[in-house]
């Protein structure tokens, strides 16, 4: 950590740009294609993936690079990294109630098994993460407690992002005391509501390359 | 008539699971679960070892085995306790890394302090965690 410091303290000084794998990770639904097509069309105009309803429509990891932002004075490189969500479980019969064939739903369940081992290991290769939750859901999942587990294990800087709180359920406290020892960013992706928040948490605690 | 299904529960020893490599234990877990039994066992897996389970879980699924539901209660440590786990931690990562560069068989690694709930999703429908305690909803 000193010696990410010390790159900082370099970038800044030299008014580089800092360059961040930011993965966006979170369970299933929560809004994290939602959220990275927001950051991606503020800095590029350009979305990153197709937001559903029915889950696990991202079933690959979605990139958008290069995108530089400047915040505040401060300037940053992104290259974003849209990943599929992360489950325990994943039956195909659930996506027949969205109207899909048995045999379209089969396939879909063995993209999103796939889909989920590849955000795993892509795990190995971010920069900075921001923990997708659905701010109207219980936030004590084994696939929170798991994934943040790990980010701590691996010395991944994560900023949790406490999203959806357009809703009138959210409840951004929970999230808090779920996880108290994370700085948590309430957004509302779809609504573009405190999203320069974010980018302030972003500059600020990014690990970059 | 409904046909009768028959819940298992399998309490083992977190020893039993520490005695086996990192990968034999997740296949053990697995296997029992594939089954349809339900897995309780008096420690907690390390982070990495649980994402480890989903990635295995994940390459498993299929029509009859959705995945799983995991839910697990840790020990709190701190202090010198707290200073103790991450030390051995530390330890266990270099031990992995030097098996992975040399292609050694991967270490043994230790559970931690606690309570952990492992059990096939299509029999349990919900966890409900709160900090000190979950609840379990099966639905056979």
């Amino acid at each position: 950590m000193p010696l990410n410091r010390l790159f900082d303290w370099f970038h800044a000084l030299f008014g580089m740009r800092r360059s961040v794998r930011l993965g966006i990770y979170g369970s299933v639904n929560v809004g994290k294609t939602t959220l990275a097509n927001r950051i991606s069309k503020d800095w590029t105009g350009q979305e990153v993936g197709k937001a559903s309803p029915i889950p696990h429509e991202t079933r690959f990891v979605q990139k958008k690079e290069k995108i530089h932002i400047k915040h505040r004075g401060k300037n940053l490189t992104i290259n974003l990294l849209d990943m599929p969500g992360l489950a325990t479980k994943i039956d195909y019969r659930s996506f027949l109630k969205y109207g899909l064939s048995k045999k379209a739903a089969r396939q879909r369940a063995k993209e999103a098994t796939d889909g989920v081992i590849e955000a795993i290991k892509w795990l190995n290769n971010v920069d900075t993460v921001l923990a997708v939750m659905d701010a109207t859901q219980d936030p004590l999942t084994q696939v929170n407690i798991t994934l943040l587990g790990n980010l701590e294990a691996r010395n991944i800087p994560v900023i949790v992002v406490a999203n959806k709180i357009d809703k009138k359920k959210a409840d951004v406290d929970a999230i808090r005391e779920a996880f108290p020892q994370y700085p948590v960013v309430e957004v509302s992706a779809l609504k573009g509501k405190n999203i320069g928040q974010l980018y302030d948490a972003i500059a600020k605690h990014s690990k970059g390359s | 008539m409904k046909e009768k299904i028959k819940l298992k529960f399998d309490f083992v020893s977190s020893a039993t699971l520490d005695d086996k490599p990192k990968d034999n234990r997740i296949n053990f877990i697995l296997n029992k679960v594939k089954d349809g039994t339900i897995l309780v066992t008096d420690g907690v897996l390390k982070p990495e070892e649980e994402i480890d389970l989903i990635k295995e879980t994940m390459r498993r699924v299929d029509d009859g085995f959705p995945g799983i539901e995991v839910a697990s209660l840790k020990k709190p440590t701190k202090g010198m306790m707290n200073v103790m786990e991450r030390m051995v931690d530390s330890k266990e990562r270099m031990q992995s890394l030097i098996a992975g560069l040399t292609g050694r068989p991967v270490e043994r690694t230790s559970m931690r302090t606690g309570l952990t709930l492992i059990g096939p999703a299509k029999f349990i429908k919900r966890v409900k965690k709160n900090p000190n305690s979950f609840s379990v909803l099966t639905e056979i």
